[in-house]
């Protein structure tokens, strides 16, 4: 096989620099602009702007409803990881033993992951209504359903609206997961193993492995970050602050709140957050895994 | 090569036509959306079509908090409006940006372009909330409103009360029998601003130490310390036990939604609600906010204003800062304000607009409006006319924080003000460090 070499050593700087110019501009600026709002302390209009230390973080970890915001972003990433890969994987499977309209079911099940958080929080908003909510009026009659006060009611709230639009994703995946399985594996277990149920914890889903951890990852990150539109359009982090997640509480303390350097410390501790579970992912669960 | 030609031709004659009506720009920025915000384009427009030297381009940019965000994100990148409508939490910070020329102040601007309207001219009360230390006038009073109580008067025919309750203990007499008969008694829309501001101020109590701020900088809220403020989050809590009062979330929607419908006797408000509620409800009226008789001994005490000024920004030419000061005059003659007054419901700003108001007899004609303006004008107060606390929007959130758990039962009262109060300290300290 033969190298294409460039014959300049500028030209290759030349292609370059559109893709690190939108890298440089998106991404590299704003994190130093964080950095710098985080180790400082100023004013709404960035008046009085003085270095601070790290008094803006100080000032984050004494603040209870951080630890609040904290701990129920991890049981939101949990939960909504568990509830859409367990439901999109049950989904794919069912969908994959479909013989006639196949095509139909697909289509069908994909169509939610083309709404926007957003808009999924406000159709939300109109299943949990006190005066006209299908799901509340289902759950008042179970138990008494209040989210403006109760904390778990909240949580099931926002954890069916950020679950809905999310299980199309793994859906798709897992779909996508199964039908890469060679037929010859599955007819060769069929002989094997009678159980249906067996074959599939033994032979399918080991095979899955990949997907899983993928899907993992992008299920946590949209917990992460992706349902701020649904928080902002359901609950708003009621009550209390119970149902912020940390996104979302570094918004209002910068944005509505007005103060740069303690959410610019939120961010801060974000982004070392999600280093650790990425890090964390790639090191012991990424081994457990075989790809092809 | 011909059609090049033609765009190039249209492009520039669009050039010239935007040239001949050209018009030195006023950009006019405002948190209001729906009907208010149509009111304030409305207001533009009139301007606009009154003289051809200027034209005022008004923006809606959401929510007051998105508004400020955007004003303030605007200025930080050199691109601010001239004129921005900044709500009363975010007062504080705007005052206090003076120094830094961010801000111009009123008084600075009417010496500076002769506005014919005096800082006088605006009602006392109002005047000084959005005033700096010294008293003088920094924002510029727009719309101006105030809590108050929309009572359902046919739901108060059929239980047979006959008096809107004036008391929280009048309140607490009647509620029983509202909700014997089905109905919820009691709603409100804003915890931090009806329940804690204008609790205070309905009482004639401080709410922070510094005189609310205008003294000095305040480092603390004085909420689990006021005897008064415990005692009627305690009946507050018991109220919600009982039913006589239904907390619906914090959406202001959420809270006032069973009152149009019907569902509630009272309802607590801001003055310029009663817009979407007009031909809805058939039997409504609007009333003073209650006091509690036994805090104040039978007086009664104004509340502080509500809703938002327009600031003056820096940053702009001599030639567009003239064109301000003449619409800042225009929407301060009394035809404008009152005009303002009754689309809304928000309160008259200026004395000429009250007084106009009187002359043509119009609260007999719209007895809505007349609340708002007794309850602010009512005198006797001896604490100042507003707080001057910063980081305030955040202090209203861990109002919010608080209010939740303790109506549910985890904390108890005493432990939500003084968590209110232990969130509050903490705030106004980061907020001092940044002056």
């Amino acid at each position: 096989m033969k190298k294409v070499q460039f014959k300049s050593y500028y030209s290759q700087y030349f292609f370059l620099a559109p893709q690190l110019l939108i890298l440089l501009i998106f991404l590299y600026w704003p994190i130093i602009q964080t950095f710098k709002d985080a180790f400082t302390m100023q004013d709404a209009f960035g008046f009085g702007s003085q270095f601070a230390g790290f008094d803006n973080f100080l000032f984050v970890f004494s603040d209870p409803s951080y630890f609040t915001a904290f701990k129920f972003t991890i049981i939101y990433s949990f939960v909504i990881t568990l509830i859409t890969g367990s439901i999109g994987l049950l989904l794919a499977v069912q969908a994959n033993k479909v013989l006639h309209g196949k095509n139909v079911y697909k289509t069908l099940l994909i169509w939610p992951y083309a709404i926007a958080p957003a808009v999924v929080g406000v159709m939300a908003n109109y299943f949990f209504s006190e005066r006209y909510g299908l799901l509340h009026h289902l759950f008042n009659n179970l138990w008494g359903f209040n989210w403006y006060e109760d904390v778990f009611d909240a949580y099931i709230y926002v954890i069916i609206a950020g679950s809905w639009k999310q299980i199309s994703a793994n859906f798709i995946f897992f779909l996508a997961g199964l039908q890469a399985i060679q037929k010859t594996v599955i007819e060769a277990s069929i002989i094997d193993c009678k159980s249906n149920i067996r074959r599939f914890w033994t032979i399918t889903f080991p095979l899955l492995m990949p997907t899983t951890f993928f899907l993992i990852i992008i299920n946590i990150t949209y917990a992460f970050f992706d349902t701020f539109g649904i928080i902002d359009t359901t609950t708003i982090g009621a009550p209390g602050s119970e149902t912020k997640t940390l996104v979302y509480k570094a918004y209002i303390d910068g944005f509505k709140g007005l103060d740069l350097g303690s959410a610019g410390a939120q961010s801060i501790m974000m982004m070392i957050i999600v280093l650790f579970i990425t890090i964390f992912q790639f090191r012991y669960i990424e081994g457990k895994i075989h790809y092809n | 090569m011909k059609k090049l030609i033609s765009i190039f031709v249209l492009l520039v004659s669009f050039a010239f036509t935007s040239n001949s009506y050209s018009k030195t720009e006023i950009h006019w920025w405002y948190g209001n959306s729906g009907f208010l915000g149509d009111v304030i384009i409305e207001i533009a427009n009139r301007f606009n079509d009154s003289q051809d030297e200027y034209m005022v381009i008004p923006t809606g940019k959401g929510s007051y908090e998105d508004n400020m965000a955007a004003t303030i994100a605007a200025f930080r990148a050199g691109d601010q409006p001239h004129y921005s409508q900044v709500y009363d939490a975010g007062a504080a910070i705007m005052v206090a940006q003076v120094k830094n020329g961010v801000v111009i102040g009123f008084e600075e601007m009417a010496e500076k372009y002769g506005i014919d309207v005096d800082a006088d001219n605006y009602i006392p009360g109002i005047k000084n909330f959005y005033a700096d230390g010294d008293g003088k006038m920094i924002g510029v009073p727009f719309n101006s409103s105030t809590c108050l109580m929309y009572a359902n008067m046919d739901i108060l025919n059929e239980v047979g009360i006959e008096e809107v309750p004036k008391t929280y203990e009048e309140f607490e007499g009647m509620a029983q029998k509202i909700l014997d008969a089905g109905y919820i008694p009691l709603l409100q829309s804003h915890s931090p601003w009806i329940w804690t501001e204008n609790f205070f101020s309905r009482h004639n109590l401080l709410m922070t130490d510094g005189n609310n701020g205008y003294d000095d900088v305040p480092t603390k809220t004085l909420f689990a310390d006021t005897e008064a403020f415990v005692y009627h989050w305690t009946k507050v809590k018991e109220w919600y036990e009982k039913g006589y009062y239904g907390y619906k979330g914090r959406a202001w929607g959420d809270n006032q939604a069973p009152f149009t419908n019907g569902e509630a006797a009272f309802w607590f408000g801001s003055a310029a609600s009663f817009g979407g509620m007009k031909g809805v409800l058939p039997n409504f009226t609007t009333n003073p906010i209650p006091y509690w008789d036994s805090v104040t001994g039978g007086k009664e005490y104004p509340t502080f204003i509500g809703g938002a000024a327009n600031w003056i920004l820096n940053g702009h030419t001599e030639e567009e800062y003239k064109g301000l000061a003449k619409f800042i005059e225009f929407m301060g003659s009394p035809e404008m304000d009152l005009y303002y007054h009754n689309m809304t419901g928000y309160a008259a700003v200026t004395k000429g607009g009250i007084e106009l108001a009187e002359t043509i007899n119009f609260y007999r004609a719209s007895p809505y409006h007349k609340a708002v303006g007794d309850q602010l004008g009512l005198e006797g107060s001896t604490i100042p006319g507003g707080y001057r606390a910063g980081n305030w929007p955040q202090i209203r959130e861990v109002i919010y924080e608080n209010v939740e758990p303790m109506l549910n039962g985890d904390i108890s009262v005493e432990k939500a003000l003084g968590n209110m109060d232990k969130g509050a300290a903490k705030l106004l300290k980061q907020f001092a460090k940044t002056l």
